[in-house]
C-alpha cells in the first residue's frame, strides 16, 4: 500500500519533471533567464521596477527587437546581414531629407508629408535588401561579403547626403505623435514591434513562405529538388530584413526627431546577438520569432539594469561580450546533451 | 590517400588545375597595375617613387592584418576581434611603456616590457577566441564578436577613451622610422612575417592540417589530426600578428589610440577575401593576403591624392568588394 503509494507519487515526480525537462528542451534556458533576472533586478535594483524605467526599456527594446526579427529572417536561411545598421542610418537620412524637403512645398499637408518620407525611407531600405537578396540568391556571391559592401555603400550615401550634420524640419505630429507618443500609456514604438513580431510569427507557423525559409536553411539543395524556388525566397528575406530596419530607422528617427547618419551602427552585432542568444542558428534552419523578441528584451535589460546601477558604459561592454558567449556555449552544449546540434 | 594529399596541396581551387589558379591569381595584381595607369592618367604623382614606397610602407600593416585574418579564414573562421585587439594592444602596450619610462627606468626596457605586455594581451584573446571556438563549439562569428566586446572594453577602460602620448621614441625608431639597408623597418617586418607564413602553411604539418580542417573538418578528425588544438593555434597566430601589427601601428603613431582598430576588422576580412581566401575554408594563402593588402591600400591612396572624399570611398569600396568577390565567383564556377 505505502509501496504503491510512493511509486505513484515517484511517477508522478518524475512526469512532472518529464514535463519540465521538455519545456526546457522546446525553451531553452532564455525564459527561465529572463524571468529569473527581472525578479532580481526588480528586488535589488533601485528604480529598475519603476513605470517610467519599465516604459523605457520597452521602448529601447522594440527597436531592436524589429531589426533583430529581420535578422533572424536571414539567418535562418543561411546567411548574414551586416548591412542592417546603415540602412537604418539611410532610411532615417533619406525619410528626414524628403520631409524637411517638402515642408514648404506641401505646407498645408503634413498627413502627405509624412506618408512621402516614410514611403521614402522604406524603398531605400527595400532596394539595399533587394540588392542584398539578388546578389546571393542569383549571383551565389558570400552574404557576408555581399552585405558587407552594401554596409558599407549604405552608410556611405547616408552620410555623402548629409555630410553627418543631422537633418532636422520633420512635421510636428509625426514626431509628437508617433515618435515620442505615448498609445494607451505605451510608446508607439511597442505596438510596432508587437504587430512585426505577431506578423513573422503568423508567417514563419502558418504560411508556406515560412516552411519554405526554414527548408532552405535547413538543407538549400533538398529545397530545390523539392521544387522549392529558393531564389524567389532568399530574395524575399533579404528584403524582409532590409524593410523592417528601414522601418526601425523612421521610428529611431521620429522618437528623435533628427535624421542621422551616425545611427544604428551598433545594431548590427546587437541584432545577431540578440537573436544568436534566441537559439537562432547560425549554420541557418533553426529560429523562432518569440524567442527573438525575448532574446532582445533580455539584452536591453541587462543593459538598463547596469545603466541604473551606474556600471562604466565600458565595462558594460565587456561584460555583455562574456554574456553572449557563455549563453552560446551553454546552448551549444544543451544542444549536444539531447542530441541536437551534432556535427 | 590520393585525395587527402590533393586537399592538402594550399592553392588548390575547387575543381581547377594548377594553371587556372595561377591566372587567378595574376588577375588581381594585374588590375593592381591597370588602377594604378589609371590614377596616373588623373594625378601622376600616383607613380612618382616617393608615393609608391609610401603606399608600400602603408600597406605592410594591413597586409599583416589580412594575414592573420587569412589564417583564421582557412578553417571556415574570421576573427571580429581583430580590430578591437589591436586598439587593446595598442593602448596596453603604450601605458606600459609610458609608466615604466616616467618612472625613470631605460627606454630598451620599457620597450622591451610594452612589447611583451602587448604580445601577451594577443596571446590572451587569441586563446580566448581558440579555445571557446575550438573546444567549446561556439560559432567563430558569436565567439569573436564576444571578445571584440571585451578587447573593446579594455581598450577604452584602461585608457580612459583617451590616446596614450609620450611614448618613448625608441619604439619608433625600432618598429617604424628606422632603415635597414636602406629599406624602411615595417618593409622588412612584414616581409619576414610573410616569408615565415609562407614556410608554416606550406611545409609544416600544422600548416597543411589548417587547408584540409578548412576544407573537411570531419576528414581533419578522422584523419587523427589534433584538430581541436591546432584550431586554437590557428586563432592564437591570428591574434598574435594582429598585435604585433597594432604595436608597429603605435610605433608609426607614436600614441596608444584606443580607436586605432576602428575599421581593421572589416578591411582585413575584405583584403583577405579580395585577394582570394574563400570564406568557405581551405583556399587562400599568403599571396593573396599581399596582394589584398594591396590593392586596398593602392585604391585609398590614388582616391587620396585625388582628393575624393573619404564618404565617397567608403561607397567605392563597397562595390569594390562585391565586385571582387562576384568575379571571383565567376572564376571559381568556370574553371
Amino acid at each position: 500500500m505505502i509501496e504503491a503509494a510512493t511509486h505513484a507519487g515517484q511517477r508522478r515526480r518524475s512526469a512532472a519533471v518529464e514535463r519540465l525537462y521538455r519545456l526546457y528542451d522546446a525553451a531553452g534556458v532564455l525564459p527561465l533567464l529572463l524571468c529569473v533576472l527581472i525578479l532580481v533586478f526588480a528586488l535589488f535594483v533601485p528604480h529598475f521596477a519603476s513605470v517610467e524605467n519599465i516604459l523605457n526599456v520597452l521602448r529601447s527594446s522594440s527597436f531592436l527587437m524589429i531589426v533583430s526579427c529581420g535578422q533572424m529572417l536571414v539567418l535562418i536561411v543561411g546567411g548574414f546581414d551586416l548591412s542592417v545598421g546603415s540602412v537604418v542610418a539611410l532610411a532615417s537620412v533619406i525619410s528626414a531629407i524628403v520631409m524637411a524637403g517638402l515642408k514648404v512645398p506641401l505646407a498645408g499637408d503634413p498627413a502627405l508629408i509624412t506618408l512621402l518620407g516614410v514611403l521614402g525611407g522604406l524603398g531605400c531600405g527595400m532596394a539595399v535588401g533587394l540588392l542584398n537578396g539578388l546578389c546571393v540568391a542569383w549571383l551565389k556571391i558570400s552574404p557576408f561579403m555581399v552585405t558587407l559592401g552594401t554596409m558599407s555603400i549604405a552608410g556611405g550615401v547616408a552620410f555623402v547626403l548629409t555630410d553627418g550634420i543631422p537633418v532636422y524640419g520633420m512635421p510636428v505630429t509625426y514626431v509628437n505623435g508617433f515618435g515620442r507618443g505615448l498609445w494607451l500609456d505605451l510608446p508607439a514604438a511597442v505596438y510596432l514591434a508587437i504587430a512585426v513580431v505577431a506578423a513573422i510569427w503568423v508567417v514563419q507557423n502558418l504560411t508556406r513562405m515560412g516552411r519554405y525559409i526554414f527548408a532552405i536553411g535547413g538543407n538549400l539543395d533538398a529545397a530545390v529538388v523539392s521544387g522549392v524556388r529558393t531564389r524567389v525566397y532568399l530574395t524575399a528575406s533579404y528584403t524582409l530584413s532590409a524593410l523592417l530596419a528601414a522601418l526601425t530607422g523612421l521610428a529611431l528617427t521620429a522618437e528623435i526627431g533628427s535624421g542621422q547618419a551616425s545611427m544604428g551602427a551598433q545594431l548590427t552585432l546587437e541584432s545577431i546577438a540578440a537573436a544568436v542568444i534566441a537559439g537562432v542558428s547560425l549554420r541557418g534552419g533553426v529560429g523562432r520569432v518569440e524567442m527573438v523578441a525575448l532574446g532582445s528584451i533580455f539584452l536591453l535589460i541587462l543593459t538598463n539594469a547596469m545603466d541604473l546601477l551606474n556600471v562604466d558604459s565600458r565595462l558594460q561592454t565587456i561584460f555583455l561580450g562574456v554574456i553572449l558567449v557563455l549563453a552560446v556555449a551553454a546552448e551549444e552544449a544543451r544542444g549536444r546533451k539531447w542530441g541536437r546540434g551534432q556535427r | 590517400m590520393a585525395s587527402a594529399e590533393a586537399s592538402l596541396r594550399p592553392t588548390r581551387r575547387a575543381s581547377g588545375g594548377a594553371a587556372s589558379a595561377w591566372l587567378r591569381l595574376a588577375a588581381l595584381p594585374v588590375l593592381v597595375v591597370l588602377m594604378e595607369v589609371g590614377f596616373w592618367t588623373m594625378q601622376p604623382d600616383v607613380l612618382s617613387a616617393r608615393n609608391l614606397i609610401n603606399v608600400l610602407q602603408q600597406s605592410t600593416y594591413l597586409i599583416i592584418f589580412a594575414a592573420a585574418q587569412m589564417v583564421v579564414i582557412l578553417t571556415r573562421g574570421f576573427d571580429l576581434s581583430l580590430g578591437a585587439t589591436v586598439s587593446a594592444v595598442s593602448v596596453a602596450s603604450a601605458l606600459v611603456m609610458t609608466s615604466l619610462a616616467s618612472g625613470g627606468g631605460s627606454a630598451a626596457i620599457a620597450v622591451a616590457a610594452g612589447i611583451a605586455a602587448g604580445l601577451g594581451l594577443g596571446l590572451l584573446i587569441g586563446l580566448f577566441n581558440g579555445i571557446f571556438v575550438s573546444w567549446l563549439n561556439v560559432n567563430p562569428f558569436v565567439a569573436t564578436l564576444g571578445s571584440l566586446n571585451i578587447a573593446l572594453g579594455i581598450a577604452t577602460t584602461i585608457s580612459g577613451g583617451n590616446p596614450v602620448f609620450n611614448v618613448p621614441n625608441a619604439l619608433s625608431t625600432l618598429l617604424y622610422s628606422g632603415k635597414v639597408l636602406t629599406i624602411p623597418v615595417p618593409l622588412i617586418l612584414a616581409g619576414t612575417i610573410c616569408l615565415a607564413l609562407y614556410f608554416v602553411l606550406g611545409h609544416t604539418v600544422f600548416g597543411r592540417s589548417l587547408y584540409l580542417i578548412g576544407n573537411n573538418p570531419r576528414a581533419a578528425r578522422l584523419a587523427g589530426l589534433p584538430s581541436a588544438r591546432y584550431l586554437v593555434l590557428a586563432y592564437v597566430i591570428c591574434s598574435l600578428l594582429a598585435a604585433f601589427g597594432a604595436l608597429m601601428l603605435t610605433a608609426w603613431t607614436g600614441s596608444g589610440e584606443p580607436n586605432l582598430g576602428g575599421s581593421l576588422m572589416l578591411e582585413s576580412i575584405a583584403a583577405a577575401v579580395i585577394g582570394g581566401v574563400s570564406l568557405r575554408g581551405g583556399i587562400g594563402g599568403v599571396i593573396q593576403a599581399i596582394v589584398g593588402g594591396l590593392f586596398i591600400t593602392m585604391l585609398a591612396n590614388g582616391m587620396d591624392l585625388l582628393e575624393i572624399s573619404g564618404y565617397i570611398q567608403q561607397i567605392t569600396l563597397g562595390f569594390v568588394i562585391i565586385a571582387a568577390v562576384f568575379f571571383d565567383r565567376l572564376w571559381t564556377a568556370r574553371t
